[in-house]
């Protein structure tokens, strides 16, 4: 190790952490997962890795042209690397004698991305490289951001698992400066370490329990004494893990006719808007969330307190150990 | 009422002639002024950078030290530097008492912690994220700080302009080291002094509209090389 950490003691979960492939680092804002960032490119602290190149949060441009901003502390070689870069990314050559202050939130971040990336460096570290970039644009960007990276060392920070998904292996889970989890992608995004990490992963429902019996894939489980049907490959009496997405959870007014395998009857606690849909917390005896449209909340007409109907078909649900 | 009319109509009469008493030292005065400046500046200006973009544990120290040459007495300056520079001192042998070269090398003591000051504070007023970016660039130290300079441009030119009206009005030091010689070593403040305590006002008042004068047009040079 060549980089030190903060004296408040966070993020000591993280030492020995040596990049290697394409690692993402994942979590909420103020997590620190920019400081560990910051801190392996030495900007924080007193010394980084070495041989880095690195993409802060905000990028800035010098008042200068884009083509001099983009040439900053690059050679020749890598600066018309840089600019090629800099055109698949949407940004053709015209751009690079205009004035840099004229670019957009957006195209500065192209700009800066072109450059970081046009560095021949052994490592490569990108702070939220998509975040300022159109929807659009992004497919683009990840495709030039892997295929620059090629064999190099890469970490990339997001705190949106989307942002990942294309362009890392490994991932590391940060909360309030400690590492909650650190695995493969694919890992983590099926066995999440816990409640936080689940929801970070787009899985909101994580349960507790016990399996009661197996077959044919199909697992009948016991959470706080209720029987929970899922998917998985484990024995009976196996302590286990009950994961499934909010967005599986149907919400019914009267009893449930069609077939899911898991029904069950519980009080609406809290209402909350989530982006644009609505989650419910239901408590069946154990809390269960769900999402609702605007428009079926208002026909179902739901308030806290009242009794609903929840069905999940036994595939949406998965079951891990634990 | 009619004593500051009297002493004005001599001033105007005295700018209107331009005589020897003027002459001579207006050449001086802004010769020593801009050449203290300029040096000033040029130890000043990269310091400031320096402890603005350095990241050890120092740097405090530094800071402290460059506020005190901020406020450094100009007569003490003067003082200290007669006694280095005294024929029995340890510099006696340069033979420089009491001549413009001592008065330049006074000024510049005065004119480089006000330049590294204004420098330190304005590049330090960057945008974290240009000081950010300019870390995680890694640049080889004299790049990162010219893009630092150009990017507080008028901070830098500010810090001129500051360096500038610390010497040109400055008495103290010029005074002491330079010793205020017709012809020689005389400024227009040390001037002022000298007619003043001789009780010719008109000339002496004379000598501070130059003196003004000069101040301004330094400062619309400054002004132009600010805009961009």
């Amino acid at each position: 190790m060549n980089w030190r950490f903060p004296a408040d003691g966070s993020l000591v979960d993280v030492v020995g952490f040596e990049p290697a492939g394409h690692t993402g680092l994942i979590g909420p804002n103020g997590s620190g997962k920019t400081t560990l960032l910051r801190l392996m490119a030495g900007t924080l602290g007193e010394s980084g890795l070495s041989d880095v190149s690195y993409l802060p949060q905000r990028p800035f441009m010098f008042r200068t042209t884009v083509g001099k901003n983009l040439a900053i502390g690059l050679d020749a070689e890598e600066a018309s690397h840089a600019v090629q870069l800099l055109e698949r990314l949407g940004l053709g050559r015209e751009m690079l004698v205009a004035p840099a202050a004229h670019l957009s939130g957006g195209e500065r971040q192209k700009v800066a991305l072109a450059r970081a990336l046009g560095r021949r460096t052994r490592i490569v570290l990108l702070d939220e490289p998509l975040t300022a970039i159109a929807a659009q644009d992004r497919a683009r960007a990840i495709e030039v951001i892997r295929e620059a990276a090629g064999e190099r060392v890469l970490v990339v920070v997001a705190h949106d698992l989307d942002e990942l998904v294309a362009l890392v292996d490994e991932l590391l889970v940060i909360f309030d400066g400690r590492l909650r989890q650190r695995g493969r992608l694919s890992e983590v995004l099926v066995a999440p370490a816990d409640l936080d990490v689940a929801r970070l992963m787009g899985v909101s429902n994580l349960l507790e329990g016990v399996v009661l019996s197996g077959g044919e894939g199909l697992l009948e489980v016991e959470v706080n004494g209720l029987p929970v049907f899922g998917t998985g490959d484990l024995e009976p009496q196996v302590r286990c893990r009950v994961l499934f997405p909010a967005e599986s959870v149907s919400v019914h007014r009267g009893p449930e006719t069609g077939s899911p395998r898991n029904r069950w009857r519980g009080t609406v606690g809290a209402i909350r808007p989530h982006g644009r849909l609505v989650e419910l917390t239901v408590d069946v005896g154990f809390p269960v969330v769900a999402w609702l449209t605007q428009g079926s909340a208002e026909t179902l007409a739901i308030q806290t307190g009242e009794v609903v109907e929840l069905s999940v078909k036994a595939t949406a649900v998965r079951v891990i150990a634990s | 009422m009619s004593f500051l009319v009297e002493v004005f109509l001599e001033a105007v009469r005295a700018l209107g002639d331009f005589g020897p008493e003027l002459r001579e030292v207006v050449g001086l005065t802004l010769l020593i002024a801009l050449l203290s400046t300029l040096l000033g500046c040029l130890l000043g200006i990269p310091l400031g950078v320096a402890v603005a973009l350095g990241r050890s544990r120092g740097l405090g120290v530094v800071r402290t030290l460059i506020g005190v040459g901020m406020g450094l007495p100009p007569v003490l300056v003067g003082l200290v530097l007669l006694l280095l520079l005294w024929r029995a001192g340890p510099f006696g042998g340069l033979g420089l008492t009491f001549t413009p070269t001592a008065m330049v090398i006074a000024q510049t003591v005065l004119a480089a912690p006000v330049a590294a000051g204004v420098t330190l504070a304005a590049v330090e007023g960057l945008p974290e994220s240009a000081r950010e970016q300019l870390g995680a660039m890694r640049l080889p130290y004299l790049v990162g700080a010219r893009l630092a300079l150009v990017e507080t441009r008028s901070g830098v030119i500010a810090a001129a302009a500051a360096a500038f009206g610390r010497v040109i009005g400055e008495v103290g030091a010029v005074l002491v080291i330079g010793g205020n010689i017709l012809g020689e070593t005389r400024v227009l403040t040390t001037l002022i002094v000298q007619e003043s305590r001789q009780g010719r006002f008109g000339i002496a008042i004379a000598a501070g509209m130059v003196l003004l004068f000069l101040s301004l047009m330094v400062n619309v040079g400054f002004e132009r090389l600010r805009r961009p």
